[in-house]
């Protein structure tokens, strides 16, 4: 600690605190106008000068100078006020000053300063800028004129966001913010820049004109889109989310958020909502009223045997403990999520291979270890703002990125990274080879060497020394070596992975195979070390940690539709989920759902799958209810509702617990008291209540036992070399297929395409955007073709978010899928 | 280098020579001697060599001949066709073309200076490493890592005085020793060649002149600090001093004086070139080190120092070419010898480059300390056109002005400071009566205002705050309050910019006003340029009695707007005149106001 003196106060700050800082941990108030405390310190604006004692004669900015022992500074002395004066009256000398239209109004930094030093007047006069308005994307709009140059937006999107969109251009009076060669932003969209500009110079256009900021209510919530469990605040106005508001205090993320997170509110208040429960009448759905509905879904279920159930990871924790009350109530064993497989890493690989089915590293062990294994670049698109800590690890705190993927992406191209391209679906066995490499090595921890079956493992494992591996992974022996050294040797090291629909070859498998690499390495738990399981929705490891997935007999999500189609299987219950365009194999999936007796849906939007129900239940989002998710390393959080529910829905919660009653069973009717029974049956979550967990929620208790297992590993099939592989995956824009219903999402990624390399598409003729035709075992489908350099030869990569012309109709839901590509 | 054996003819081949076609010149003398079979005539070896600048320009080409009978005779503005009959005249005939000799002006003002730094540079062939190694060179640091330990090393150049020639004039030795006290095992060392000082050129000069002296400079300097990786930030603009530079250090990593265990001696350095973005404000450290990193020049806070956290987050040194070009002669000589040089404050010798209404412009060394009266008069021939001296500006385009009564300031870094200019990178722009010192300010002031980074409001806009007052005054639109408001906005923009470029700019207008209000009020009040140079506020008439009736000024006018006849009085049309002024610059007698 520094000791020094701020206005006449004897003060004490850290040692690295800057004047500003020590002067807000004390209670006293620096203004500022450029400075952000989570970019790195800039000094442009002049706002936040003071005098120091100790630097006579010149005016000292807070917010870059560090403090130093016996320091003695004056925040505001009557030359400091005139020279903050100063600088709004130069500020505003160009400036529009069209408040009353402008949407920051009321939020606006310059505009609050200015009325805090009363600059009624300025003593210079000029012409206002006359820089041309930037509307060439849907989702940010650039004034210039109103930009005060303060390099915030500059600083973050490359600082954090490491995408790099925009740069000082120009010199003087003339500088001002644009893209490279001054062109139209094209970007990831993330919004980060609009968040923390503190003028009106980037707006979100979706918001324009929709409210005043002081008209409307900001309230907290939970992104409900990715299982990064991101805060979110809301504007809400007239019952309406209106708006993202930024909140740099909020989370881990200090108030980060994703273009999903940051633009892709709108699904709330989609026009498409259903307001009514519908029922099929003479083959059509018309609407009808709750009791009817209710009842006579309570009926079809009731005979538990013959229903299944299978829910959207999307609902909270006191649901799907409602939820698996119900089934178990009506004696079904048949429940699950996430098609059956996407949880399998933890609920399998996991539970066998460290106790739980939990991850053991949390996401604030990212910017705590030496170095990350990163399993697919994706993980950047599906967890974007866990990305952000990535970035900053690498960019800020010289943590080690080293990547194992099917395919380049933008996580590779952080500084110092490395990128291991492995043939698509080898990923368990290129771990397996790293595993054999660390044993060989003599690189194995003693807690490891220790462990009862660790010979039987090492003899094992053998099979997959790096030489054998090579060449059925695509990486030579000396790379799978040093990755493995690499790994091992690091003092603190994480493994991270996403999971879900798009990924089936992140299965129990590779959970154990990147499990046993933890444990041999000795990096299973402890700060900065440990497994981060990226799960794929906001809910993915409540639906987990709840329980709601079948043991013993009962039907995992895909065995339900096999049960369906010879007959064991007659009633489905499905919560918001949305099987026909998410899962694999859409012909057999709807050959499924046609052939039930009877479908209930609890779905926001009239979905392809709602073609199919009988009973079509309008429920509510997250926004109009209360719960708890639990996201990416066991963080559990609480959120409220902050809009009254869309016409008539009702939260899965008040529908599940009717049917409970209606077919006659007891259950708490509200989620609290769940809540409660659900700390009280689950060990991770013991002692957590609303109350305490708060604003910043908290994280399960995780029991380790590590056990060494070898995985049953399948080389991948070799494809015929006139085929394709076929991989899907994430797009950053979106989360699943929910992201559609929110415009900002679409605005920016409306439909799907098929990625192929450069080398493949000069091969066949292939032009970006030409029409390609891909055909599999499952069916045919045609795509517009986009040619790039991430993707490896051989390979072709399809989102698997877009109802329209789904994957699905092609892809098999193996890790692989092959294809033959036409034009 | 020795006058007695051998004949030697130095061509100079600087920036300046080459332009006014040395490259013509050397060509006929390697063809004629050739021709003329010299070398066997006269029983001797003519070497030719190509210098560096020297630093009077305006008389280029300058051919200096040295020959055992003739000594050292220089001949300037040479042309190829004239070499010759200099061959045969002097060479052959050893009789010195007296007419063609350069005036003694040249020698006074080559004799008047003190040329320690600049010893080389003029003298030796700057692309010949045998050359620099006859010069003693790469003995200084030979000198230093084996007799000396780095710390030694340090406290020779603090005793010796040496300041930064950069600008600011922060001891060096001291800097060093920072940066040497910075914990970390990678280390750089960076030499700030972007002299964006319009009319200055004196670190141009030396890295084409002398670009062995500035790496023996850096390996020095690299050697007491621990640095292992130099840069060398040289402006695009100056395309010479790069050639020359990077033949250099090629050299010295072909011959092992870069590289890894040079010379045997157990030390490595390696240096590079980086090619500058051609801003003025890329030579503030900071700036300059984003700029190399890849980023935009734009300055960055201090603290953190470069010192402490400077190139890609690592310790850094950042010196200025002349600076490097100190070290080995202190080192060689002693810093005892260099302390006796100089003042008190400052040390040594200062390179000028002394511009505007003097007779002889170009680059000056002499003594720090010597007043600048003799600067301008004894070593530049005093002033042009036999005008009244107005004013030196000091400093560069964010220094400050000298007016005539303390002519006798000297030139060193507190005396300027205190008369309110200062030494920068040593430019010195004469001024004579023809000169307005608003409109000077306001130039000046231009240039700034355009050349600022853009980040911090004080310098971004409120240098162009100034600047719009500044025009509105000498197009006749000021107003009384205008001198106070300039006065405060500099002031302010002084103590609250971020950088050195905004905490300077506004010195010319604060020393203008400071030494010269009266010419301020003059526009302001009386709507009127004392100095007849402010366009809108000329009178386009005639002074009948300051009128010799000479009629240049109705040759000079391109729209026949003068009625004149020989022997009469001229007269200014202002129907016609466009207010081009070219009748007022061709006038000699002040005529026309
Ligand atoms: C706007 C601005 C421009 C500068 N330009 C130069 C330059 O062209 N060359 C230079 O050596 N120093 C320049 N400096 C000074 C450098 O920032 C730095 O102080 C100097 O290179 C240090 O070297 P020295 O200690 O040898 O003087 C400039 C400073 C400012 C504020
Ligand atoms: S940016 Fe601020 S000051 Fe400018 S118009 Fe908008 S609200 Fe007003
Ligand atoms: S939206 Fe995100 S990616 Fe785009 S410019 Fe802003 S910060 Fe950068
Ligand atoms: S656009 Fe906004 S954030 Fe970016 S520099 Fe301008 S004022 Fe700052
Ligand atoms: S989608 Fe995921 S990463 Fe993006 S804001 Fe929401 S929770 Fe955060
Ligand atoms: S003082 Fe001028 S040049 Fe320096 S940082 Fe500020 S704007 Fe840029
Ligand atoms: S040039 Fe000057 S002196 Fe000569 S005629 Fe014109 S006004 Fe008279
Ligand atoms: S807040 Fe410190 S300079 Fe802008
Ligand atoms: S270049 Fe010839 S004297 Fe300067």
């Amino acid at each position: 600690m520094v000791n020094l003196t701020i206005d006449n106060r004897q003060v004490t700050a850290p040692r690295n605190a800057t004047i500003y800082e020590a002067a807000k941990i004390n209670g006293i108030h620096i203004p500022i106008l450029c400075h952000d405390n989570k970019l790195k310190p800039f000094g442009a604006c002049r706002m936040c000068l003071v005098e120091v004692e100790q630097m006579k004669g010149r005016q000292i900015p807070a917010c870059t100078t560090p403090v130093t022992e016996g320091m003695i500074v004056t925040t505001s002395t009557p030359d400091i006020i005139k020279a903050r004066k100063l600088v709004l009256e130069l500020l505003l000398l160009n400036h529009p000053l069209d408040c009353p239209v402008c949407d920051k109004g009321g939020d606006c930094d310059l505009q609050n300063l200015s009325y805090d030093y009363k600059i009624s007047s300025n003593r210079f006069h000029d012409q206002k800028f006359q820089h041309k308005i930037d509307y060439n994307n849907p989702l940010i709009e650039r004034d210039m004129n109103r930009c005060i140059l303060c390099g915030k937006c500059v600083r973050i999107c490359d600082e954090i966001v490491s995408f790099g969109a925009l740069t000082f251009i120009g010199r003087g009076i003339e500088t001002k913010i644009g893209c490279e060669f001054d062109e139209a932003l094209n970007c990831e969209f993330c919004g980060s820049c609009v968040s923390v500009c503190p003028v009106g110079a980037l707006l979100a256009r979706p918001f324009k004109f929709k409210a005043r900021f002081w008209a409307m209510e900001k309230k907290r919530s939970i992104c409900g889109y990715c299982g990064t469990g991101c805060n979110l605040t809301l504007g809400v106005k007239e019952g309406k989310v209106l708006t993202t508001v930024y909140d740099e205090n909020q989370g881990f993320h200090r108030g980060q958020l994703c273009v999903r997170g940051r633009f892709g509110y709108q699904f709330i208040n989609n026009e498409k909502r259903l307001k009514k429960p519908l029922i099929r009448k003479n083959g059509a759905l018309v609407e009808c009223g709750w009791d009817e509905a209710l009842q006579l879904a309570a009926s079809k279920i009731r005979n538990g045997s013959e229903t299944a159930a299978i829910a959207t990871p999307r609902l909270t924790n006191e649901e799907f403990f409602l939820f698996r009350k119900l089934m178990k109530g009506i004696g079904s064993e048949n429940f699950d999520h996430a098609a059956g497989y996407a949880h399998k890493a933890l609920t399998s690989g996991f539970a066998r291979s460290l106790g739980s089915a939990a991850s053991t590293a949390m996401v604030n062990d990212i910017q705590k270890s030496d170095m990350l294994l990163v399993i697919k670049t994706d993980s950047y698109e599906t967890h974007p703002v866990i990305g952000f800590e990535i970035n900053i690890a690498v960019k800020d705190k010289g943590v080690k990125l080293n990547i194992v993927s099917d395919k380049n992406g933008k996580l590779g191209k952080l500084p110092g990274a490395r990128t291991f391209v492995h043939l698509p679906g080898s990923e368990t066995l290129l771990i397996n080879a790293l595993c054999s490499s660390v044993i060989k090595q003599k690189l194995v921890s003693s807690t490891a060497a220790s462990l009862p079956d660790f010979k039987e493992y090492a003899k094992g494992i053998e099979a997959f020394s790096p030489e054998k591996a090579a060449s059925l992974c695509g990486i030579s022996p000396e790379e799978i070596n040093s990755l493995a050294a690499d790994f091992a040797s690091s003092k603190k090291a994480m493994i991270l992975f996403p999971t879900g629909v798009a990924y089936p070859g992140h299965d129990s498998e590779l959970a154990t195979a990147l499990a046993n690499l933890a444990i041999l390495a000795g990096k299973v738990e402890g700060e900065g070390c440990g497994l981060l399981c990226l799960p794929e929705k906001n809910n993915s490891q409540g639906a987990v940690d709840t329980g709601f997935y079948p043991t013993g007999k009962g039907l995992d999500a895909l065995s339900v539709f096999d049960a369906i189609e010879d007959g064991r299987i007659k009633t489905l219950f499905l919560a918001g989920e949305n099987p026909v365009v998410s899962y694999p194999d859409e012909a057999r999936i709807k050959r499924a759902l046609e052939k039930l007796d009877f479908l209930v849906l609890t779905t926001l939007f009239p979905t392809e799958t709602a073609e199919y129900a009988d009973l079509v239940l309008p429920a509510s989002s997250y926004a109009e209810k209360e719960g708890t998710f639990t996201s990416a390393g066991g963080h559990v959080q609480y959120f409220a509702p902050v809009i009254p529910k869309a016409g008539d829905s009702r939260t899965d919660f008040e529908i599940i617990s009717s049917l409970i009653k209606l077919t006659g069973g007891e259950a708490a009717s509200n989620p609290s008291e769940i809540f409660a029974e659900i700390a009280s049956t689950l060990d991770g979550y013991a002692g957590m209540t609303y109350e305490n967990l708060g604003e910043n929620g908290a994280f399960t208790a995780v029991k380790t036992r590590p056990a060494l297992i070898l995985p049953q590993t399948q080389a991948p099939a070799l494809r015929k070399p006139e085929e394709f592989s076929l991989v899907t995956g994430a797009l950053l824009y979106h989360n699943g297929t929910l992201s559609q219903f929110g415009e900002g999402p679409m605005h920016v990624s409306p439909e799907s395409y098929a990625e192929i390399s450069r080398k493949d598409a000069s091969r066949l003729g292939i032009k970006e955007n030409d029409t390609i035709t891909l055909t599999s075992d499952s069916g045919s489908m045609q795509l517009a073709a986009r040619v790039s350099l991430r993707i490896p030869e051989g390979v072709v990569f399809i989102p698997n978010h877009f109802s329209a012309n789904p994957v699905n109709a092609i892809w098999s839901g193996k890790p692989v899928t092959p294809v033959a590509l036409s034009r | 280098m020795s006058e007695k054996d051998g004949i030697k003819i130095l061509i100079c081949q600087g920036t300046g020579g080459i332009s006014m076609g040395a490259k013509d010149v050397e060509a006929a003398f390697v063809r004629h001697l050739a021709e003329k079979g010299v070398d066997a005539v006269i029983g001797k070896r003519c070497d030719i060599i190509k210098t560096g600048c020297r630093g009077l320009c305006a008389n280029d080409v300058l051919v200096d001949i040295i020959t055992p009978e003739q000594g050292r005779v220089t001949y300037d503005f040479v042309k190829p066709e004239e070499v010759e009959k200099i061959i045969d005249e002097h060479l052959v005939k050893k009789e010195t073309i007296e007419k063609r000799k350069a005036k003694p002006y040249y020698n006074q003002f080559v004799n008047a200076q003190m040329r320690v730094v600049m010893t080389g540079c003029g003298q030796i062939d700057p692309e010949s490493l045998n050359a620099y190694l006859e010069e003693d060179g790469f003995k200084a640091i030979e000198k230093c890592i084996r007799g000396m330990k780095p710390d030694e090393v340090i406290e020779e150049v603090k005793k010796s005085g040496l300041r930064g020639r950069g600008g600011g004039g922060f001891p060096t030795g001291t800097k060093w020793s920072f940066c040497k006290a910075s914990p970390g095992n990678h280390k750089y060392l960076i030499c700030n060649a972007d002299e964006g000082d319009p009319g200055a050129f004196m670190d141009r000069s030396l890295l084409e002149g002398d670009p062995f002296c500035i790496i023996e400079g850096m390996m020095i300097a690299a050697y007491a600090i621990g640095c292992d990786f130099g840069y060398v930030y040289v402006r695009a603009e100056y395309p010479l001093a790069v050639q020359r530079l990077q033949h250099a250090i090629d050299i010295c990593y072909e011959k092992n004086y870069l590289g890894k265990n040079i010379q045997g001696w157990g030390f490595d350095f390696d240096m590079r070139i980086k090619m500058g973005a051609g801003a003025f404000v890329c030579g503030e450290e900071t700036a300059l080190m984003a700029s190399i990193e890849g980023f935009r020049g734009m300055s960055r806070p201090r603290p953190p120092f470069p010192a402490v956290r400077g190139l890609w987050g690592k310790p850094t040194n950042i010196n200025n070419v002349e600076t490097f070009a100190n070290v080995r002669h202190i080192i060689n000589r002693g810093a005892d010898w260099y302390a006796s040089l100089g003042t008190d404050t400052t040390k040594g010798t200062k390179i000028f480059a002394v511009t505007g209404k003097v007779k002889h412009t170009g680059l000056v060394e002499v003594p720090a300390g010597m007043k600048i009266r003799e600067v301008i008069y004894d070593v530049c021939g005093g002033i042009a056109n036999n005008r009244k001296f107005k004013a030196v500006q000091a400093g560069g385009p964010s220094g400050g002005c000298i007016p005539a009564e303390i002519l006798d300031t000297p030139v060193d870094y507190d005396s300027l400071i205190k008369a309110g200019a200062m030494m920068g990178s040593g430019g010195l722009v004469v001024m004579d009566e023809t000169t307005c010192m608003v409109d000077v300010s306001r130039f000046f002031l231009n240039f700034t205002r355009m050349e600022s980074c853009g980040k911090c409001v004080p310098c971004r806009i409120g240098l162009k705050v100034m600047l719009d007052i500044l025009e509105r005054i000498t197009e006749g639109r000021g107003e009384p309050s205008d001198i106070e408001t300039l006065k405060d906005l500099g002031i302010a923009i002084k103590k609250s910019s971020l950088c050195g470029l905004g905490q300077t700019a506004p010195n010319p207008i604060l020393s203008t006003i400071n030494y010269f209000r009266d010419e301020y009020e003059a526009h302001i009040n009386d709507k009127r340029c004392p100095s007849n140079c402010c366009k809108e506020l000329l009178l386009w008439q005639v002074v009948v009695d300051k009128c010799v009736k000479c009629g240049a000024c109705k040759k000079a006018c391109p729209v026949d707007a003068i009625v004149w006849e020989k022997g009469e009085i001229a007269y200014l049309d202002k129907e016609k005149c466009t207010k081009c002024k070219s009748c007022y610059d061709a006038c000699r007698f002040m005529a026309i106001e």
